[in-house]
């Protein structure tokens, strides 16, 4: 259905986006930059949808308002999946890491890895005792375990099911069992941590 | 003589195995954990426990990995009678075996090798 917009609807629907884009930036703590990239998701949709709208039963205003709002929602969803997935944390290059006020971005070097500009650690003491940790842990674990894990460290487990290792069942037990017993050698979850959730 | 202070902690709700071997891996040694309350082998007994089947699962297993984490020699296991057949099921953390360390990276390389 072809609408026409008068210049102020245009103006409208532009101001309420631009609205709902600064909403969603601070309520996700997104970085300043996002903004921009919020607005024109949030407007694309809007003008996607306008030709459902239906005068008798509003403003445009009132129509811009409850599209934003929930796409604003289905926005804010995802970006809380992907937190989710990544620890909780925000990943962007423009955003600080945890306890910092620098953007990321400019604490990382060219030599820095792949888990660095994850966001993960970037001090190379910690990383040097977390190698001395997984050596003292795996030293602990019985002959079998430990090749396991190596084996799990090369491969994905459905890769050691095609090679004959084991039925996906076995294996998948023995890697929960693998959890168990590493967490018990300090590696894993830490009681302190299972309190205070 | 002054006497070392041990952490004791009573687990605030009933703990999963996972949440027990955090506690191992993060003990010191002489930290005691009371990780069940009750008559454990009766309470996971599935014709006698009066759990619920979720709950008497769960204890099951705790008994079964604290047994191991003691035959493993990353804990003491004790009981403190507190009253008639009822024990406080008490893990007492040890100091770790010390093995000797293996390095990830050799280890990696033979798999890869291999």
């Amino acid at each position: 259905m072809q609408i026409e917009l008068s210049p102020d609807d245009i103006e409208t629907i532009i101001r309420e986006a631009d609205v709902a884009a600064r909403r969603l930036r601070r309520r996700l703590r997104l970085p300043i930059c996002d903004r921009a990239d919020l607005g024109q998701e949030l407007l694309v949709d809007l003008l996607r949808r306008l030709p459902a709208i239906d005068p008798t039963r509003g403003t445009i205003g009132a129509f811009a308002g409850l599209v934003l709002r929930n796409q604003s929602s289905r926005i804010a969803m995802r970006i809380h999946r992907q937190r989710r997935a990544q620890g909780g944390t925000v990943l962007s290059l423009d955003a600080p890491i945890a306890g910092g006020t620098e953007p990321l971005g400019c604490q990382l070097t060219e030599a820095d890895g792949l888990a660095a500009w994850h966001g993960q650690g970037l001090c190379p003491a910690e990383d040097a005792e977390l190698r001395h940790d997984l050596a003292r842990a795996l030293g602990d674990l019985p002959e079998d375990a430990r090749l396991f894990c190596a084996a799990l460290g090369q491969c994905p487990l459905r890769d050691l099911v095609a090679r004959g290792v084991g039925s996906r069942t076995a294996l998948y037990r023995r890697t929960s069992e693998l959890r168990l017993d590493l967490t018990a050698r300090g590696l894993g979850p830490a009681w302190d941590g299972f309190r205070a959730a | 003589m002054k006497h070392t202070a041990f952490t004791i902690a009573r687990a605030p709700h009933p703990i999963s195995e996972i949440e027990f071997c955090g506690w191992v891996g993060q003990a010191v040694p002489g930290d005691r954990l009371e990780y069940h309350r009750g008559f454990l082998v009766l309470d996971a007994f599935p014709a006698i426990s009066k759990l619920p089947d979720s709950d008497r699962k769960r204890l099951a297993l705790l008994g079964g990995r604290a047994f191991w984490a003691a035959e493993a020699g990353l804990v003491h296991l004790v009981q403190e009678r507190v009253g008639p057949d009822h024990f406080a099921y008490i893990a007492i953390a040890r100091p770790k075996p010390k093995a000797a360390s293996v390095s990830l990276s050799a280890l990696l390389l033979e798999e890869a090798a291999a």
